[in-house]
C-alpha cells in the first residue's frame, strides 16, 4: 500500500455565489494549479485547474442524464434531479430541464389551488412587501428566542458533538494520527540515520519523467509554393540598380545599399519565392564582389589619374558595351573641360575613340591636346603614334620645336624614319641638342659602322659619361684602349669602373702584375678625389670580374678592398659572411680570395681554416684542398678535424700510405687523441690490415683507454669473427666502463648471435641496471623477448621502460609495433592514441600513426601530423610514402626531396627515395639520388642502421648499403 | 498512485472533460484518494494509463469535493468507475446486474485494459451498452 499524499482539496472559488451576473467569465484569480500530471503530457487539457464559471450547474452543460438502480440505499433522489427514464419525453429528461421546471415552480403561485389548509400558502405571502420597523422588531424577538433556546442545552450538545467527532476520528483517523506511533520513534533517530534516508526516486520510466517539449518545425517550402499561386507580387533585386547605388561615393561604406532592401528584407507576407530569394542572394553576392574589386582597383576613389587609368584598362575589356563607352566618353569629356591642361585626359580620350574605331576623332582630339598641353611629352608621343606616316613626322618636328630636350621624342623621330641615313641624320641632330643622353649615343653608335662609331665616340669623349668611354675602349685595340682609358680617367677621375676596366684590360693582355698596381692606384686616386670606397659595390664588381673570367682582377680587387671600413674585431665575422655570399652568388674565385686573405690575417684561427677547408672540399679540387689542409695543420696542429680531413682526402684518393703518414704526423701533434686513434684504426681496418688495426687498438687501449676505444676494439673482434676475443675484451671494458650502454648492447648482441638467449638477456638486464635510460638497450631486450615468443614479457619490459623514461617516443613506438606485429590492431591503436597524448610532437609516432589508420583516413591523419610537426623528416617521409601509395608520382617525388633536404642524415628517407626512383624514375634520377646520398653520408634511420651496423656489412660503402636497404623495402602500404 | 493521474476538481471540469474528448473513451473514477479501495483501483488505473492512452483517458474525481454527481450517478460506493464516450455514458454488462459502472476494485491490469478496450470498440460502433465476455457476478458480490 502506498502512503496517501493528501493533495488537499483545492480552494473553492471564494467568489462563488457572491456578486451578480451569471456567466461572468472566469475568476480573475486562478485557483492554485494542481500537480500537473505527466500523463497528460504534451496535450494538457485547458480546463484542468480552472475554476467553474459562476453559477455553473454541473451536468447542465452537457445534458447529463442519471439513473436509479439502488433506491434501497441512500437518500431518494431529489425532486429536481433528472428522471431515471432515459427515454423520457423532452423537457423532463436532463438536469437543465429539471431546473427550468424548478424555476417555474419557484414563482409564487398564490392562487387557491396552491392553498393548503394546514400549511397555508406554499410560499411566503409577504416576501414581496417592504421590510419595516415592526418587522425588524419582530425579527429581533425571534432571534432572542432562538438564542435562548440554543443556550439551554449548549453544553450537552457540544459534548455530544465532541464525542461524535472522536468517534468519527476513530473510524477514519487522520493520516497524521495514523503515523503518530511511528513518529514517536523519530526522537531516537541519530544524525547518521537522518542523513542516510534514501532519496525518493522517480519510479516512472524515462519518457514519463521527461515530458517532451514543444517542437518547432520550419514551414515547408510546399506551403509557400501553395500560397504563391494566390498572387505573384514579389519584388526582385535589380543588379543594375544595386550597381548604380554602389557607384555613389557613399555606397562603398554601407554593405547593403538602400536600393535593395525593399526587395530583400521585406517580402510580402505569404508571397515568398525560395528560388527568387536564392537569386537575390546571388545578385547581392555579385554586387559585393564587384564592389570589393572596385575598391581594389580604386575606381570609387575620386582620383583623376587612377580613375583614368582604370577607364583605360576598362575600355578594351568591355568593348562591346555601348552604354559603358558612352558613360566613359561623357566622363572624359567632363575631365577635359574641367582641366584642359591635364595631359592624361587627352590621351585617355584619344585612346577611347581609337578603341571604338573612330580614328579620325581620336586624331583630332590628340591634336587639340597637343595645343592645350604643348609641354607634355606623352601627348606628343601619343599624337605621333596616332597619326599616319608623314603627318607623324610633322607632328614630331613640331614636338621637337616645343621640347628640344626630350630624348624620347628624338628616339621616336628616328624610329619614324625608314631610311638609315635619315635616321642617322636625326640622331646626330639630336646629339647636338642633347649631348649627355647615353641612350641617344647608344642608338646612334649602334647604327654606325665600327670605324664611324669610334670617331663618333671620340667626339663624344669630351663628355663626362663613363659608359661612353668604356664603350669606346671596348671598340679600340689594346694600345688605343689604354690611351682612351687614361684619357677617360683624366676626364672622370671619380669613376671606379674605368679603373676596373683598365685592370681587366691589362689582365686580358697578360699583364697580370699590372693588375695589382692598377687596383692599388685606383684606390688611392679615388680616395684622393674624395670618392668614398663602398665595399659592397667593389665586391660586387669583383664578382662580376670573376664571372667575366678576370680572376686576377677579381683577386686584386678583393685584396685591396676587403679590409676597408671594417672594425678590427668585426673582420673575421664580416669576411666569413662575404665569402659565403660570394659562394652563394657563384663567385668562387672571390670567395677563395677572401678566404686566402682571411687566412693570411688569422693564420692561427681554427674556424677560419675549417671554413676554408669546407669551401675547398665542396667547390675546389682535391689538390687545392690538400694543399690548404697542409698549410692548415702547419698553423693549427691541434685541430684534429683538419688532420682527419687531410687523411680522409688522401684515403679517398686511394693514397693509403700518405693517409697513414698524415695520421702519424697527427699523432705527433696530438698524442693520445681518441679521434685520431680511431681514425687510424678505421683506416687500417677498411684497408683489410686487421693486424695493424689490432695493434693500434691495443696501443690505444694502453695509452688512451676510453670507452669508445674499447667499443671499437670489441667491434673489430666481433666483425672479424673472433667471438672469444670479443667476449674477453667486452668483459674487460665493462670493468672500466660499466655505465656505457653500447658495450652492454654489444655483449648482448654477441650472445644473441651465438644463440645464447639466456646470456643475452642477462647482459641486457645487467646493462639496464647500470644505464636505465638507454632506449636502445630496452628495445633490444624487448625484441629479444618477442623473438623467443615471450610476448607478455616484452610488453611488460616496454611498460617498465616507459615508466622509467617518460615521454620517449621510441619506446612508445616499439610498444605500438609490438602489438601490431602480434596482430592486436585494436590495442595498437589505443596505445598509439596514448602515445600521441604523451608525446604530441613526436614525428616518428605521427608517421607511424598515419599508417596505422585505415586507408581512407590516412590523408586526414597525415594533415594532422603535418600540423603537429611541420618540419619533422619522418612525417614528411610518411606523406611522401602516402603519395607514393596513391601513385601521385610527382607529388611523392617533391615530398621525398623535401624530406632529404630537411634531414640529409636520415638514411631511411634516402633508401625509400631510391626505391621510389627505381620504380618510377629514370636512370638519371636514380643515379642522382644515389650520388646525393653518397655525398650526404646518412648515418641514421631505422632501416638504414639495421643494414649499416650489421656485422656482415661493416665494410660496405654508402652506395651499396643504399641499394641493399632499398631492396629490402617492400611496398606494403 | 492517485497523484500521478489527473484530477477534476469541480463539476465544470468534469463536464468539460467529458465534452472535450473527441475520439477517446473517458474513464472516470469517483471516490476518495485516501480510500483503500480507491487506492488499489488507482494503482491499476495508473499502471494501465500509459498503455491505453491512445484510446482512453483516465480522470479521478473526489466525490466530497465534487458532490454534484453523487445523486444522478448514485455514487455511494467507496470507489466507482464510469465510462463515457463523446458525451455519452457507456454501459457495460459485466454480469453483475449493474451495467452503469464498476464499483469494485479490479486487480488484474490486463482485465482492466480489456474492459476499457471493449468499451472503446463498442462505443465507436455507436453502442450504448457493451458486453464484456467475462462474468464478475460470482467474484464480486455486493
Amino acid at each position: 500500500a502506498h502512503p496517501v499524499i493528501d493533495n488537499g482539496p483545492p480552494k473553492k472559488n471564494s467568489g462563488r455565489g457572491s456578486g451578480g451576473g451569471r456567466g461572468g467569465g472566469r475568476n480573475a484569480e486562478p485557483p492554485p494549479m494542481p500537480m500537473s500530471s505527466p500523463l497528460m503530457g504534451k496535450k494538457k487539457k485547458p480546463f484542468l485547474g480552472m475554476a467553474a464559471p459562476l453559477g455553473y450547474v454541473p451536468g447542465l452543460g452537457r445534458g447529463a442524464t442519471g439513473f436509479t438502480t439502488r433506491s434501497d440505499i441512500g437518500p431518494a433522489r431529489d425532486a429536481n434531479d433528472p428522471v431515471d427514464d432515459r427515454h423520457a419525453p423532452p423537457g423532463q429528461r436532463t438536469v437543465g430541464d429539471k431546473m427550468k421546471k424548478n424555476q417555474e415552480d419557484d414563482e409564487e403561485d398564490l392562487n387557491d389551488t396552491n392553498y393548503d389548509e394546514f400549511n397555508g400558502y406554499a410560499g411566503s405571502l409577504f416576501s414581496s412587501g417592504p421590510y419595516e420597523k415592526d418587522d425588524e422588531e419582530a425579527d429581533a424577538i425571534y432571534a432572542a428566542l432562538d438564542k435562548r433556546m440554543d443556550e439551554r442545552r449548549k453544553e450537552r450538545r457540544e459534548l455530544r458533538e465532541k464525542d461524535e467527532i472522536e468517534k468519527y476520528r476513530m473510524e477514519r483517523p487522520k493520516i497524521q494520527q495514523q503515523f503518530s506511533d511511528l513518529k514517536r520513534k523519530l526522537s531516537g533517530m541519530s544524525d547518521e540515520e537522518w542523513l542516510s534516508i534514501p532519496e525518493v526516486g522517480d519510479a516512472r520510466n524515462k519518457r514519463q519523467r521527461n515530458p517532451r517539449y514543444e517542437k518547432l518545425t520550419p514551414v515547408p517550402d510546399s506551403f509557400f509554393s501553395k500560397h504563391l499561386t494566390t498572387g505573384d507580387k514579389h519584388t526582385t533585386v535589380d543588379p543594375l540598380q544595386g550597381v548604380s547605388n554602389l557607384n555613389l561615393p557613399g555606397g562603398l561604406e554601407s554593405p547593403y545599399p538602400g536600393g535593395m532592401t525593399p526587395g530583400l528584407m521585406t517580402p510580402g507576407t505569404g508571397e515568398l519565392d525560395m528560388r527568387k530569394i536564392g537569386q537575390a542572394r546571388n545578385t547581392l553576392m555579385d554586387m559585393r564582389l564587384s564592389q570589393v574589386s572596385d575598391s581594389v582597383s580604386g575606381q570609387t576613389v575620386v582620383d583623376p589619374k587612377g580613375y583614368l587609368t582604370d577607364l583605360n584598362s576598362m575600355i578594351p575589356t568591355h568593348g562591346g558595351d555601348i552604354s559603358d563607352i558612352k558613360k566613359a566618353r561623357l566622363l572624359l569629356k567632363s575631365v577635359r573641360e574641367t582641366n584642359p591642361h591635364h595631359p592624361p585626359a587627352w590621351i585617355a580620350s584619344a585612346r577611347l575613340e581609337e578603341v571604338t574605331g573612330k580614328l579620325q576623332v581620336a586624331r583630332n582630339l590628340i591634336m587639340k591636346g597637343t595645343e592645350m598641353c604643348p609641354k607634355s611629352e606623352d601627348v606628343w608621343l601619343e599624337a605621333a603614334r596616332l597619326q599616319p606616316g608623314d603627318t607623324a613626322k610633322a607632328v614630331v618636328a613640331q614636338a621637337v620645336r616645343h621640347l628640344p630636350g626630350s630624348v624620347r621624342i628624338y628616339i621616336r623621330a628616328a624610329e619614324l624614319e625608314t631610311d638609315v641615313r635619315a635616321k642617322k641624320r636625326v640622331l646626330r641632330k639630336a646629339l647636338e641638342n642633347v649631348s649627355k643622353s647615353v641612350r641617344l649615343w647608344k642608338t646612334a653608335v649602334e647604327l654606325e659602322e665600327p670605324e664611324d662609331a669610334r670617331i663618333m665616340l671620340s667626339r663624344a669623349s669630351h663628355t663626362t659619361l663613363p659608359s661612353l668611354w668604356l664603350a669606346l675602349a671596348r671598340l679600340e685595340t689594346y694600345e688605343n684602349a689604354r690611351r682612351v682609358l687614361n684619357k677617360a680617367r683624366e676626364n672622370i677621375p671619380t669613376d671606379r669602373h674605368i679603373w676596373i676596366t683598365a685592370a681587366k684590360l691589362e689582365e686580358a693582355n697578360g699583364n697580370t702584375q699590372m693588375v695589382e698596381k692598377i687596383v692599388d692606384r685606383a684606390i688611392t686616386s679615388l680616395g684622393a678625389n674624395g670618392v668614398e670606397i663602398n665595399r659592397e659595390q667593389w665586391i660586387q664588381d669583383a664578382e662580376e670580374c670573376d664571372k667575366a673570367g678576370s680572376v686576377a682582377t677579381c683577386q686584386a680587387v678583393i685584396r685591396a678592398v676587403i679590409g676597408i671600413g671594417i672594425e678590427e674585431e668585426d673582420c673575421k665575422h664580416t669576411w666569413m659572411e662575404d665569402a659565403e655570399s660570394c659562394v652563394s652568388h657563384g663567385a668562387l674565385e672571390c670567395a677563395r680570395a677572401i678566404y686566402a686573405h682571411a687566412l693570411q690575417m688569422f693564420p692561427s684561427k681554427k674556424s677560419v681554416w675549417l671554413r676554408a677547408a669546407y669551401f675547398e672540399k665542396n667547390h675546389g679540387t682535391r689538390e687545392s684542398l690538400e694543399a690548404l689542409l697542409q698549410r692548415a695543420v702547419a698553423h693549427c696542429p691541434k685541430a684534429e678535424v683538419l688532420w682527419l680531413m687531410g687523411a680522409k682526402s688522401k684515403w679517398l684518393a686511394e693514397d693509403v700510405p700518405a693517409a697513414r703518414s698524415i695520421l702519424a704526423l697527427a699523432f705527433q701533434a696530438n698524442p693520445n687523441s681518441e679521434e685520431i686513434w680511431l681514425a687510424a684504426v678505421k683506416l687500417e681496418s677498411e684497408n683489410n690490415e686487421y693486424e695493424r688495426a689490432r695493434r693500434l687498438l691495443a696501443k690505444a687501449r694502453s695509452s688512451a683507454p676510453t670507452a669508445r676505444v674499447f667499443m671499437k676494439s670489441v667491434k673489430l673482434e666481433w666483425v672479424l669473427g673472433n667471438i672469444e676475443a670479443a667476449h674477453e675484451l667486452c668483459t674487460e671494458a665493462l670493468k672500466h666502463y660499466e655505465d656505457f650502454p653500447k658495450l652492454w648492447m654489444m655483449r648482448g648482441q654477441i650472445e644473441e648471435q651465438s644463440e645464447h638467449n639466456e646470456k643475452a638477456r642477462e647482459a641486457y638486464n645487467q646493462g639496464l641496471k647500470k644505464c636505465p635510460h638507454s632506449m636502445s638497450l630496452w628495445l633490444l631486450l624487448s625484441r629479444l623477448e618477442e623473438r623467443v615468443g615471450q610476448l607478455t614479457r616484452a610488453r611488460s619490459i616496454l611498460e617498465k621502460s616507459r615508466l622509467k623514461n617518460p615521454q620517449s617516443p621510441d619506446l612508445w613506438l616499439e610498444s605500438v609495433r609490438l602489438e601490431f606485429r602480434a596482430g592486436l590492431k585494436n590495442i595498437a591503436n589505443t596505445l598509439m592514441a596514448k602515445a600521441l597524448q604523451e608525446c604530441p610532437n613526436s614525428g616518428i609516432l605521427w608517421a607511424e600513426a598515419v599508417f596505422l589508420e585505415a586507408r581512407p583516413q590516412r590523408k586526414t591523419k597525415s594533415v594532422d601530423a603535418l600540423k603537429k610537426c611541420e618540419h619533422d623528416p619522418h612525417v614528411l617521409l610518411a606523406v611522401a610514402k602516402l603519395f607514393w601509395s596513391e601513385r601521385k608520382i610527382t607529388k611523392a617525388r617533391e615530398w621525398f626531396l623535401r624530406t632529404v633536404k630537411i634531414e640529409p642524415d636520415l638514411g631511411d628517407a634516402w633508401a625509400l627515395f631510391y626505391k621510389f626512383e627505381m620504380q618510377h624514375g629514370t636512370e638519371e634520377q636514380q643515379e642522382e639520388v644515389r650520388k646525393r646520398c653518397e655525398n650526404a653520408e646518412p648515418r641514421h634511420g631505422e632501416l638504414w642502421c639495421a643494414e649499416s651496423k650489421h656485422v656482415l656489412y661493416w665494410q660496405k660503402k654508402i652506395g651499396e648499403i643504399l641499394t641493399q636497404v632499398a631492396s629490402k623495402i617492400k611496398n606494403t602500404f | 498512485m492517485s497523484y500521478m493521474l489527473p484530477h477534476l476538481h469541480n463539476g465544470w471540469q468534469v463536464d468539460q472533460a467529458i465534452l472535450s474528448e473527441e475520439d477517446r473513451a473517458l474513464v472516470i473514477r469517483f471516490g476518495h484518494d485516501w480510500d483503500p479501495t480507491c487506492m488499489k483501483m488507482d494503482e491499476v488505473l495508473y499502471s494501465i494509463a500509459e498503455k491505453v492512452k491512445n484510446f482512453a483517458v483516465i480522470y479521478l474525481v473526489d466525490i466530497t469535493e465534487v458532490p454534484d454527481f453523487n445523486k444522478i450517478y448514485e455514487l455511494y460506493d467507496p470507489c466507482t468507475v464510469m465510462f463515457f464516450f463523446r458525451n455519452k455514458h457507456i454501459m457495460i454488462d459485466l454480469g453483475t446486474g449493474n451495467n452503469n459502472k464498476i464499483n469494485w476494485t479490479m486487480e488484474d491490469k490486463q482485465e482492466m485494459i480489456d474492459i476499457v478496450e471493449t468499451i472503446y470498440r463498442g462505443a465507436r460502433k455507436g453502442r450504448g451498452l457493451v458486453v464484456f465476455p467475462k462474468d464478475y457476478s460470482t467474484k464480486y458480490s455486493y
